[in-house]
Formats: structure tokens, sequence, C-alpha cells
């Protein structure tokens, strides 16, 4: 499995860097949104995937339900900062500015901030059984900030991010080359979590 | 879940017991009023003159009242964790009683913090308010989600050995959904501008799920 | 009757209690001996579950709210006197007596807060508009004690609960556990000879 990733990733990444012209007008740093679609996937999945997790073990108290909590927050954590740093410079080449309180760029900061938050309380705290309640009701009660945060923001912030790859209109505006390179991409990274988070656990 | 006539009695017994401990001891009250007074007042000071917007000023007053409150109520349960009766309380009290005792008790000291903070924040901003009550209806909405999550928070942190700084930082996104909203709502009440009432549906949504939640919750503890 | 149906509990590496089955009947007092960090605190707290054992279950039998979370409600049949379990020191001797009674849907007349005083021997009538900050060890044990008599728990936890008491002070806690253990479960934790002797049946740990 982790040498099938490995060629996945290689492949792709070749055909990002070689086979694809440069984004009109952009160059070729731009293709970092390849890098940045995916990442943000992961990021958001393994959010929830902290927070089934965290629900689980608060069901039943097996402690394994928490380490593997808290290492789809580690890695989502991880992620959150690689999408947020390839965003924000895709965003100057776009856009022209590394920050501007997108609805997009608010949101995944809110996101840093609770994965941050998350990480921290884990820290915190000595007892290991304490934590473990601790940080799950944490985690649980985080979640429910989302879908709030995903109906307000949008309607604070004005937004210059590019609709999603599946928008509401429920067209595709990419090359559909595009799309299939980007759609491994965002696969690979995908496995590419499940991997670690099963490497975790063993 | 059974909530009888002996659990209300139970909440206000803890309250009231709550009250009387934090008026004898005053230090948590003064406290939490002192930090808001002299955050408005160097905020005051270093903007004076300057002719300051609506917006800002919105952003400045919820600003304020986040740490004030942050600073008031993190040690709910910690004074008592402190004081050694927090194992008392929970061995002849009902967890949601306690709960919810703490939780309405945290929410009048904030309302008192709040009619402490506002008059001097109106005055020394020279804030014109065009919607009294829209703007009260905001900060308490505002309150009873910062409360609620509050609580639950500072339950959280009890257990923690490092303490310093925790809880503002556990407490801020989660009571996110209710500032954004507040925000541009105390905004609308400085300036009068026709306002979106979904927002305040929103907070009032986002409160009720917040005691939920926090009810539901707090029996995992 | 509690029940400790095959309960583990361990802290870090230190494996406290394995796989102890026991029952605990009422009627009589169950001593908990043991040398010092055998577990005689914890043993009373799985038992009134304020901890949660890491397996295995603590119940109650003869209840129907066999709910999975800490206690809820479901605790409220317990009383308890043990030194990490303080009462408030800015509060009256009184206020602390009607806040606890009231907990458990109490509300005590000024007759039985007398007689309360007298049962343990801590005068009321001087000392019961008197902050507990200022009392002693010993006064703050007695009025643990009226708190535990006043609130009528079937199940008593009592973690030395005579440390601090003079020969009077014993001798009064002693006859009202004698008087009230038929319809109790009395569990004492102790390494004191005369807490002992008034047990009808001894546990010592390490089980």
């Amino acid at each position: 499995m982790n040498k099938i990733l490995i060629l996945l990733t290689l492949a792709i990444c070749a055909s990002i860097i070689f086979f694809f012209p440069p984004i009109k007008g952009l160059g070729d740093l731009a293709k970092i949104i390849f890098f940045h679609v995916p990442t943000a996937w992961v990021a958001v999945i393994a959010f929830f995937a902290s927070a089934f997790f965290a629900a689980k073990f608060l069901r039943t108290f097996n402690f394994s339900f928490d380490k593997l909590s808290a290492r789809a927050a580690r890695l989502g954590f991880i992620f959150v900062l690689l999408s947020t740093i390839s965003g924000a410079i895709f965003s100057k080449l776009t856009w022209g500015a590394y920050w501007n309180w997108d609805p997009r760029q608010t949101t995944i900061f809110v996101l840093i901030l609770i994965y941050g938050a998350y990480l921290t309380l884990r820290a915190a705290v000595s007892d290991e059984k304490v934590r473990a309640k601790v940080s799950a009701v944490y985690s649980l009660l985080s979640v429910l900030t989302v879908p709030f945060l995903v109906f307000i923001i949008p309607r604070m912030y004005f937004s210059l991010h590019p609709s999603p790859v599946l928008n509401s209109a429920g067209k595709i505006e990419m090359d559909s080359i595009v799309l299939i390179v980007l759609i491994a991409a965002v696969v690979d990274a995908t496995l590419i979590f499940v991997q670690l988070m099963r490497r975790e656990i063993s | 879940m059974k909530l009888s006539n002996s659990r209300f009695e139970q909440i206000a017994a803890i309250v009231r017991k709550d009250f009387v401990i934090g008026l004898r001891r005053r230090a948590t009250f003064a406290a939490m009023m002192m930090f808001a007074l002299t955050a408005v007042a160097s905020l005051s000071l270093s903007t004076g003159g300057i002719f300051v917007e609506a917006k800002f000023l919105a952003a400045l007053l919820w600003v304020v009242i986040f740490f004030a409150a942050s600073a008031g109520i993190s040690g709910t349960f910690d004074d008592e964790a402190q004081a050694g009766t927090l194992p008392t309380l929970k061995l002849y009290a009902d967890a949601q009683a306690i709960l919810f005792g703490k939780m309405i008790y945290v929410l009048l000291s904030l309302v008192a913090l709040t009619i402490f903070i506002l008059p001097i924040f109106l005055i020394l901003f020279d804030v014109a308010v065009e919607n009294f009550f829209l703007l009260l209806a905001t900060i308490l909405l505002g309150l009873i989600g910062i409360a609620a999550a509050g609580t639950l928070t500072a339950a959280l942190t009890t257990s923690a050995t490092v303490k310093g700084g925790l809880f503002p930082i556990l407490l801020f996104p989660i009571t996110l959904p209710i500032f954004l909203p507040a925000i541009s709502l105390t905004e609308l009440s400085f300036t009068g501008g026709a306002f979106d009432s979904s927002s305040l549906v929103v907070m009032v949504a986002f409160d009720l799920i917040l005691v939920t939640a926090a009810s539901i919750l707090y029996d995992y503890l | 009757m509690i029940v400790f149906d095959d309960v583990s509990l361990s802290f870090g590496r230190h494996e406290l209690f394995k796989n102890i089955s026991l029952n605990l009947r009422g009627g009589k007092v169950i001593g908990v001996t043991g040398a010092n960090g055998a577990g005689k605190s914890t043993f009373l707290k799985l038992a009134g579950k304020i901890i949660r054992p890491d397996s295995g279950e603590v119940k109650l039998i003869n209840d129907e709210n066999n709910c999975a979370l800490r206690i809820a409600h479901y605790a409220l049949q317990f009383a308890a006197v043990a030194p990490e379990m303080k009462i408030y020191d800015n509060l009256t001797a009184q206020e602390n007596l009607f806040f606890f009674a009231k907990l458990r849907g109490k509300t005590l007349s000024a007759e039985k807060i007398s007689e309360l005083g007298e049962r343990v021997g801590l005068d009321l009538k001087t000392f019961g508009n008197v902050r507990a900050e200022n009392f002693s060890t010993g006064m703050r044990q007695r009025l643990k004690f009226a708190i535990l008599l006043s609130v009528d728990a079937d199940i008593w936890l009592l973690d030395e609960p005579t440390a601090n008491l003079d020969d009077d002070g014993r001798e009064k806690f002693f006859r009202e556990i004698q008087a009230a253990k038929p319809d109790k479960i009395i569990l004492l934790a102790t390494n004191d000879r005369a807490e002992e002797n008034i047990c009808d049946e001894i546990i010592k740990l390490p089980l």
C-alpha cells in the first residue's frame, strides 16, 4: 500500500510539474493549487474524523479511540498549516495579497485556532484518563461551530475565492484533464491520511 | 433527564450559594470589573480625539466583554477545586444542577459586568446609540452564549495542570459564531441601519445549541 | 447492595485493583483497611461512583438507572465524610448545613439544626453564624458529620472520619454509626484501632 501511494504521489507531482503548461499569467508557482486543494480537503476530513473518534471514545471509554482522535487532530493540524501557507501563496499570485480575510481564509483560520486549542488542551492536562475525556468533549463542542461558521462567515465577508470544484450551479469550469489530476491528487492525499492513521495505531 | 421541582430548588441553592461566596470574597468580581475598566480606559486614552468608526467600536466592545468575561469566569470551577469543595459539591449535588447553577451564576455576573461597563464605554467613546433595544437584545444573547460555552470550558480547564491563558484560547473558537453576528448587530444598533433578523435567529439558535451541548457533554466529564 | 463486578483500576502503570468482584451488603459497618497507598480512599470513591473503573462495573442493585454516564442523580444516595471533601469556608456553619440539605431537597428547621448540633457535639447556637474559616479542624469535622446526618442518605462513605476528633466527638460519632447501620450501607476506610473495632466486617487491601 505504501509503495503504491509513493508511486501515485510521484506520478501526480511529475505530471503537474513537467506536463502541465504554466497557468496563464500566473507562472509555474501557481501550480501550488494542486497542493492546496488536497491538503485543505484532508484538513477538514481530519477535523471530522477527530470528532467522530471523540464521540466513539465517550460512548465506549476505549482509549484507542482517544489515541485515534488525537492522531487525527495532529495530522489535521499539519495539513491545515500546509494548506493555509500554500493558499496564501496562491492568493498572493492571483489577488496580489497573501491575506485578506476572505471567507475561506477566515474559516481555515478558525480551523487552525480550534486545532491549536485542542492540542494545547491535550498538552495542558497531565492525567491521561482526564485528558481523554476533556479533549473528547472539546472536540465535540468545537465541531458544533462549523455549520454556523459556514452559514455566517460568507455573509459577513466579501469573497474572491473561486467556487469549489463542485459549485452550486453544478457546472464544472475546468479543463477535464486538470480536473482529473486534481481529483487524483485529492484521492491521493486522502489515502495518505488514512495510511498515516492506520500506521499510527499498530 | 428529569426536570423536577427539586431540580430547580437545587439549581437555585447553588446560584444563591455562589452569590453569597462571590460577594464575601469580592476578588473575582472586582478583578473582572477592573479588567473591563482598564481595557476600556486604555482603548479610550489611546484613541482619544480620533473619530472611531461604528464597526470598530462594536468590535472593541466585544473584545472587552470577551476578555473581561474570560478573566471573571475561568475560575468558575477552579476556585472550588482549590478550596477543596468541588468533590463535596459533586457528591451531594446532581451533576446537571451543578452545571446549570454555575451557568446561571456566570450569566448573572456577566450581566452585572455589562451593566457596569456599557455606560462607561458609551460615554468615553461618545457613542450615540440609535437602536437601544437591539443593542440590549444582542448583548443578552451574546452573554448567554458566552455563559453556556464558558461554564463547560471552565469545567474542562479545571483538570489542566498548566492554566495560564488556556481558558480564552479554548473559549474563543467555540464562541466565534456568537461574536461575528453580535459585532455586526452592535454596529447596526450604533448606526441605526436596518438589520438582518437572520443574524438574531443565528444567535438564538447557537445559544440553544451551546446550552444543550453543555448539558449533554457535562455528564461525560 | 453495592456490587463490584470484575473491577480493575490503574494509575499510570501502577495497577491498584485487578479484576475485583465482591458484594457490599447493607445493615453493617464494613471496614476497609490496608497500608498507606493500598487504595482505601480510592476503593470508597469506586463504591461511590465518584471515579469510574478502567474496566468492569460498580452497580447498586435495586436501581433501574443503569446509565453508562458518570452518576448524575444516581449518586444522590451517597453521603460522605472524607478529608478531601471540604466544606465552604466562606459560609457559616448554618449556611453550610442548609445548602447541602437543600441539594437533597430538604429544608432544615431551626429545631432540626440545633438537634443536629447536639448529636455531633457542635454548639450551633453559639457557632451557627460563624464562618467555617474560623473553625478548628475538629469543629469542621463535626460540621461535616452534621451534614452527613442531615441529608439522610442510604450509603455512607467514611474516610478516617474520627481522625481529628477528641474522645467525646468519637463517642458521639460511633453512637450515630451504630444507630444508623441497620438500614444503611456503611463503608469505613481506616487505620485506627478504635474505628476498626466498630466494624462488623473488614476488607483488607490489597485484595
